[in-house]
């Protein structure tokens, strides 16, 4: 009797259960990889004071490498491979040169300061290594490793020339104070990349050591630090910068979808963007928010004695255009150069010469619409053999010191090993950044009538639409998925 | 590096020539942008777009001459009647027409004022502008037609009774009499000849709406002028095509090539954009700058009236300081953000892209007709009366309402609300989407405008709602919430939707014919003001505070004294018995559409007492001369609220209910609730003086313990009903209490309440269904039906026994069985719970759910007005009924007995034989 009370009982449990279910039907939602982007950022490690580790006393930054090296044994090794130590990426392929070549700043140029070749003096207090001063350098020396360039507190610690430590720095008190590198000290070089604040990158300067969520929502927001998306394994830290990179493995970048996987957007029409327009178009609306970054720079004013200001003029430098709160250039991109200018190409000096050409076109289906800075420089070049020539500047006889080009391209042009006529002019070059920081709350992003309609950001024709597509329709990827991918440069929009 | 120049210059031409072979787009030369192009612009300033489809053509003057040899104005009917047909659309435009064709005598348009000649901009009296166009033969002249040209100019776009009389005759080459041939001279304050011939006339204007930029304001200068024939060539100053001179206009020979037509960068011919129509109509905003506006300005009627905003910008980025702005991060206009434009909704009624047959006019078997305009067709005939909603106010063209697409006709809203909206298809039905999809405007808008008193500069006194200020920018803007009323749509269907009321209240009079019109403005002025300043009488009799200054706030008609003074001004021009009359014009809002996330999606704001579905909405902060203000009439829009001074300020209160409308949680009929309260309460007072004896005369008569033996009464199934029936009866009256009273239960969510209602309701009708097929089946079904013979006597003796019996002896008349449980007062009872209440309850509560399946046989029961209460009041008895139920389980052997019974299935019954029936 009792027991067919008890299934009486769960018989009416059951039915008011069936009830309360059509109540609230249709909840769920699918996913596909762990839609919470908290589950893919690491852990920080606990810090560990080492103000009682760490004795001395000591004379040289590599006195206190090896003092490091005592515990962190690896440390130095796993460093030496890296391009932070390098400044060159491996040898890599490309199709207009016969010898495998390889980038980074330790044998190309750039748009910027040009050169490190011959300015080591300068170029390498952002190196992670002491006394880099010329080609002798003894790239297998452990102790020439820089810990404290990345580990110190950026408030205690300072490179000086050729990468040692500045003059003044106490030492015992830097190495006591290393700790996981915070924003302050990855943003000492690469908020300051190209000479200074914003110089080179539209999207990383000063502003970002306390961002406000407006911003950059993940580290103003959420306070994130550099090493939360650019994670690391043995010192490798992930993410490539595609000046210094010919193809990049999308394993070893950075991407919003590390974190950001899934269904994405409660809106379908915006998820259905997501094939042809990277996150950074719409999170990324604008660059230079806070402090301007330089988007033009003219080498061939440098030398004379015109009114210096820092935006606008200086005898070392020539004359920069500074621009804040700027719309990126938007191009087809699919995370690889079409092109990188390699020392000793030839230059057609009547064009804008493209140190970097992101590559990707409307055909290309890896590509998306992807937001870049785009700077343009106008620096010196052999109108002979029509290369570019880098100057020697912050070296011996430089530039900086001589202020006469004819001798400072000559040594510039002995450093780079390249065949200088000695007749020189200048030339405009532009270089191509991806803007993928200062990433925006959801509420800042862009709407649809930011791109579409009579005031669009974009230009579709130029980036081989037959129209804005919203009235013309989406690229069809179903053909060009049988395509290869292609290398083919981008097209920039208005 | 140069292989892949060529290789990309190679790539881009051939894209270009196949982009060009598609789009004929002759004049676009977008085809050589590359990075390189980019980079070398990158300071350079867009490069002005010029036509891309629209020919050259030679601009012509009235007589058909070029006008480069002519130097004469320009002729639109002339130069743009070379390809189109400008007979055709200016007969075919309502923006031209603005009322002239439906012109009527005084007091016969639709408005059914004594003043108003038509129901459109030309004809209808409108008190936020004021200027009044008199009628032929009225005493007094205000606006002539010249008058009217000049005063309202800007929202003209010309055609119409710019170009011909109220009598349909060319203004031009006619004998003209009355308000068309002179204008009110301002100085003098009468009437002076006009001179068609040396004024002009103004064609419709193409310009105005079809090129980028059109001159509008250098247009209106010439109007206000009165050279009205220079108008349309004005809009093309500043272009660089003419210059105004002395001499008249010059044309620049270098804007046109040598066959003396216009050189293709000068033709800037396009589709109306949102700009275009901004100039006559409302705010619209695009771009990056944060939009700024003028707070209630009749400049931008459409916004000044509605608060209506078009612009795809965040109002977060806009440059009004509006409260609580950090969380406003959508667009003003969600259709505006979507690049929607004006347009797309408000398009030409031929123009094939957008052309849809009336629904009157669709045969039932035909979904689509393809024989269509071709597109060349089109463009010679363009009809440029544009698709248009059933807004309330300016009834122009009213053959063409409800000739745009509505909502529903782009977005399917089942799938988007029935997850989550119980009664989906009846929110539809009666409810307009902009009810919940418009829940604020965030742009200030009139609220009312006090035209029996002017300030000194002749304006009235005029209040804006949604801004604690004058400025959008240093004030704060506050925005409001749109009063909903029920409007009729031209199908005759009527649902509840958002407006705006203005207020208006001006003097009236009756002139020498009898006629009542609105007192003139120069009346107005003569009877306030004298040489620029406020007569003294006036300032006497307004003069609150005795300073011998009149501030704003006493500028108002409060009492008797200050009525009495403009009275006797009035009355002295000759007007005859001056007086103040009030109306209230209900103003449509269908734009700044906002999306689900910030939609109104919260039962409760609705479905609660505070409703804001009865919401009131501030009309004035005062009553002019105590003059309630009338609703237009004439509009779709019913005014069955209640006007009412609360705190000092007209409020419009909405009352749904005398729309036929009833909302769960807001409305009740307080009668049924007061009456199943008592029913209930009585019963429970009943019960307690009941029990209160029985336990008195137990004590003082302790009842002898009777010899009982165990008697299997209830079967399993009987118990199983009987709890399953118990369970839901009291949850669906739980739930329908949270229902009925939704802010006396706020913990409930009124949406889940709802749907696990229904749920129960299902779960109560299958039992009962069940049960009544297991009565009959098993013959159970006996128990319940009293039998005829002798059944009231045993009722009288249970009745009795109940009350009086229980008390003493303690013996029950009628001993219960398995065959006989139920004594003739259960069975009494259950017949009538079993056969009146609980099917009527389930009836009612069916048809109150079928409301949206059937909604004719609920109409057919009086709807919901009728049936909700009727459910309520038998809740209340259900309710009741369950009280006394459990109440007399205990008059049994034992107090327990009975419900231990029903749910073990065995009870004591006492040993006893002479009352045993069986």
């Amino acid at each position: 009797m009792q027991r067919k009370h008890v299934s009486l009982l769960s018989l009416f449990a059951l039915i008011l259960v069936l009830a309360a279910c059509t109540a609230s039907a249709n909840t769920g939602t699918v996913t596909n990889g762990d839609p919470d982007p908290w589950s893919h950022v690491p852990a920080q490690p606990i810090h560990t004071d080492h103000s009682h580790i760490i004795q001395g006393p000591f004379n040289s930054g590599q006195e206190v490498t090896a003092a490091c090296l005592e515990c962190h044994a690896d440390s130095a090794n796993q460093v030496m491979h890296t391009t932070h130590w390098t400044w060159e990426g491996d040898p890599v392929t490309v199709p207009w040169r016969d010898e495998p070549v390889t980038i980074g700043k330790k044998d190309q140029i750039n748009n910027f300061c040009i050169s490190s070749q011959g300015n080591e003096k300068q170029c390498m207090t952002c190196h992670v290594g002491y006394g880099w001063s010329d080609e002798n350098f003894d790239f297998a020396e452990q102790t020439n490793v820089d810990c404290l360039a990345c580990h110190a507190d950026a408030a205690v610690y300072n490179k000086g020339n050729y990468g040692l430590p500045a003059e003044g720095i106490d030492l015992l008190a830097a190495a006591q104070s290393v700790r996981a590198p915070t924003r302050e000290e990855c943003g000492k070089c690469h908020f300051d990349g190209g000479g200074g604040n914003g110089v080179k990158h539209g999207d990383l300067d000063e502003s970002l050591y306390f961002p406000s969520e407006n911003l950059d929502v993940h580290m103003g927001r959420l306070n994130f630090l550099c090493t939360d998306c650019h994670q690391t394994d043995d010192h490798v830290i992930k993410g490539k910068l595609l000046a210094d990179n010919y193809t990049i493995d999308p394993v070893a970048q950075v991407a919003c979808e590390n974190c950001h996987q899934g269904t994405v957007h409660e809106d379908e029409r915006i998820n259905q963007h997501t094939d042809s327009v990277a996150c950074q178009t719409c999170h990324v609306p604008a660059m230079a928010l806070k402090n301007p970054t330089k988007t033009y720079w003219d080498w061939s004013t440098a030398g004379q004695d015109l009114p210096e200001d820092h935006y606008t003029y200086l005898k070392i430098k020539g004359s920069f255009e500074y621009e804040k709160d700027i719309l990126p250039t938007y191009m087809w991109f699919n995370g690889n150069n079409a092109y990188r200018y390699l020392l000793g190409d030839t230059i057609d000096p009547s064009q804008t010469t493209e140190m970097v050409t992101p590559a990707g076109s409307i055909d290309d289906p890896t590509a998306k619409i992807f937001p870049f800075k785009i700077h343009v420089a106008n620096q010196p070049y052999d109108t002979v053999n029509n290369i570019l020539v880098p100057p020697r500047t912050a070296g011996e006889g430089g530039f900086w010191t001589t202020f006469d080009w004819p001798s400072a391209l000559v040594l510039g042009a002995q450093d780079a090993g390249l065949d200088y006529s000695g007749q020189f002019g200048f030339t405009e070059t532009s270089m191509a950044y991806p803007t993928t920081h200062m990433v925006q709350p959801k509420e800042n992003a862009l709407q649809c009538n930011d791109c579409h309609g009579e005031n669009s950001r974009l230009d579709w024709q130029a980036l081989g639409y037959p129209g804005d597509p919203m009235e013309w329709g989406g690229r069809d990827l179903s053909s060009a998925a049988t395509t290869q991918r292609t290398d083919s440069p981008g097209i920039a929009a208005k | 590096m140069n292989q892949f120049t060529k290789s990309r210059l190679a790539n881009m031409s051939i894209r270009a020539r196949l982009l060009l072979s598609i789009t004929l787009l002759a004049f676009v030369s977008m085809g050589v942008w590359s990075v390189e192009s980019a980079i070398a612009a990158r300071s350079a300033a867009p490069v002005e777009q010029t036509s891309p489809v629209h020919p050259t053509f030679a601009l012509l003057d009235s007589d058909g001459e070029n006008v480069l040899t002519s130097n004469a104005a320009l002729s639109l009917d002339k130069t743009c009647g070379t390809c189109h047909d400008t007979a055709f659309i200016a007969s075919h435009a309502f923006h031209a027409d603005l009322g002239l064709s439906g012109i009527t005598e005084a007091g016969q348009a639709a408005t059914g004022t004594p003043w108003d000649t038509s129901t459109g901009l030309f004809g209808q009296f409108d008190p936020l502008t004021y200027r009044y166009l008199t009628p032929a033969g009225d005493e007094r002249l205000d606006l002539s037609t010249a008058g009217w040209l000049e005063a309202v100019g800007s929202r003209i776009v010309g055609g119409g009774p710019a170009m011909t009389s109220r009598e349909g005759q060319p203004l031009l080459s006619s004998t003209l009499s009355g308000p068309e041939a002179s204008i009110l001279d301002p100085v003098t304050g009468q009437s002076s000849p006009w001179d068609w011939s040396q004024s002009g006339v103004m064609e419709m204007n193409c310009l105005l709406c079809h090129t980028v930029e059109p001159n509008n304001a250098a247009r209106i200068e010439r109007l206000q002028a009165g050279q009205f024939g220079d108008a349309v060539t004005a809009t093309l100053l500043g272009t660089g095509i003419v210059d105004s001179t002395d001499q008249g206009w010059a044309w620049n020979a270098d804007a046109f090539d040598a066959t003396g037509e216009l050189k293709p960068e000068f033709v800037r011919i396009q589709d109306p954009t949102n700009e275009n129509c901004a100039q006559c109509h409302g705010v619209v905003h695009d771009g990056a700058t944060p939009l700024t506006l003028e707070a209630c300005d009749l400049d931008n009627p459409q916004t000044a009236t509605t608060g209506q905003v078009i612009s795809g910008q965040k109002i977060s980025e806009s440059g009004l300081n509006l409260a609580d702005k950090g969380k406003l991060t959508y667009a003003w206009d969600i259709h505006a953000e979507r690049g929607l434009k004006c347009t797309d909704c408000h398009y030409s009624l031929n123009n094939p892209i957008h052309y849809q047959e009336r629904q009157d006019d669709k045969l039932p078997n035909l979904l689509y007709d393809p024989r269509r305009l071709e597109i060349g067709e089109y463009i010679e005939r363009p009809d440029h009366t544009l698709a248009r909603g059933q807004s309330a106010q300016f009834d122009v063209a009213p053959e063409s309402k409800a000739t745009m697409r509505r909502c529903e006709s782009c977005h399917d809203a089942v799938p988007t609300h029935q997850d989550w909206l119980p009664y989906t298809e009846r929110h539809m039905q009666e409810v307009a989407c902009e009810t919940c999809h418009v829940p604020e405007l965030h742009a200030p808008a009139i609220q009312s405008s006090d035209w029996t008193v002017i300030k000194q500069d002749g304006s009235p006194v005029t209040v804006c709602r949604g801004i604690d200020g004058d400025s959008t920018v240093t004030d704060l803007v506050t925005g409001f919430k749109p009063v909903l009323m029920q409007r009729t749509n031209v199908d005759g269907q009527s649902m509840l939707a958002p407006y705006n009321l203005i207020t208006s209240w001006f003097w009236i009079y009756d002139d020498a014919n009898g006629n009542t019109r609105p007192v003139r403005q120069i009346d107005l002025e003569t009877a306030y003001l004298q040489n620029g300043a406020y007569r003294p009488e006036i300032i006497a009799a307004f003069d609150s505070n005795g300073d011998g200054v009149l501030a704003e706030d006493e500028l108002t008609i409060d009492g008797d004294a200050s009525k009495q003074a403009v009275t006797e001004q009035l009355a002295a021009l000759g007007l005859g018995n001056p007086r103040i009359y009030g109306q209230v014009q209900p103003y449509s809002i269908n734009h700044d559409v906002v999306r689900g996330k910030e939609a109104i999606s919260d039962c409760q704001t609705c479905h609660t007492d505070k409703s804001s579905l009865v919401a009131p909405i501030v009309l004035a902060g005062s009553v002019p001369g105590g003059v309630l203000p009338q609703f237009v009439a004439d509009v779709n829009v019913a005014a069955t609220g209640v006007l009412d001074m609360n705190a000092g300020k007209l409020t419009y209160q909405p009352d749904p209910q005398a729309d036929d409308i009833y909302i769960f949680g807001n409305n009740r009929v307080t009668l049924i609730d007061w009456l199943g309260a008592l029913v209930f309460l009585t019963t429970l007072l009943i019960i307690a003086v009941h029990a209160t004896m029985r336990v008195l005369a137990a004590r003082r008569n302790p009842k002898e313990p009777v010899a009982t033996q165990p008697v299997y009464m209830y079967d399993k199934y009987e118990r199983f009903w009987h709890w399953l029936q118990t369970i839901t009866i009291i949850l669906l009256l739980l739930t329908g209490m949270v229902i009925h009273r939704p802010a006396m239960f706020g913990m409930f969510s009124f949406r889940h309440m709802v749907t696990l209602h229904n749920a129960l309701a299902v779960v109560l009708i299958a039992n009962a269904a069940l049960a009544l097929f297991w009565h009959l089946t098993s013959g159970q079904i006996h128990q319940f039906l009293p039998r005829p013979r002798g059944f009231f006597d045993q009722a009288i003796v249970q009745a009795k026994f109940y009350l009086s019996g229980i008390f003493n002896d303690g013996q029950h008349p009628f001993s219960k069985t398995y065959r006989q449980k139920l004594n003739p007062l259960q069975q009494i009872s259950y017949f009538g719970l079993l056969n009146v209440l609980l099917p009527f309850q389930i009836i009612t509560g069916a048809l109150m759910w079928g409301v949206q399946q059937w909604p004719g046989i609920a109409a057919m029961m009086g709807g919901l007005p009728y049936l909700a209460p009727f459910h309520t009041l038998i809740a209340w008895l259900l309710a009741t009924f369950v009280v006394a139920h459990v109440y007399l389980t205990t008059t049994g052997e034992s107090v327990e007995g009975d419900i231990r019974a029903m749910i073990t299935g065995w009870e004591n019954v006492p040993v006893h034989e002479e009352h045993t029936t069986q």
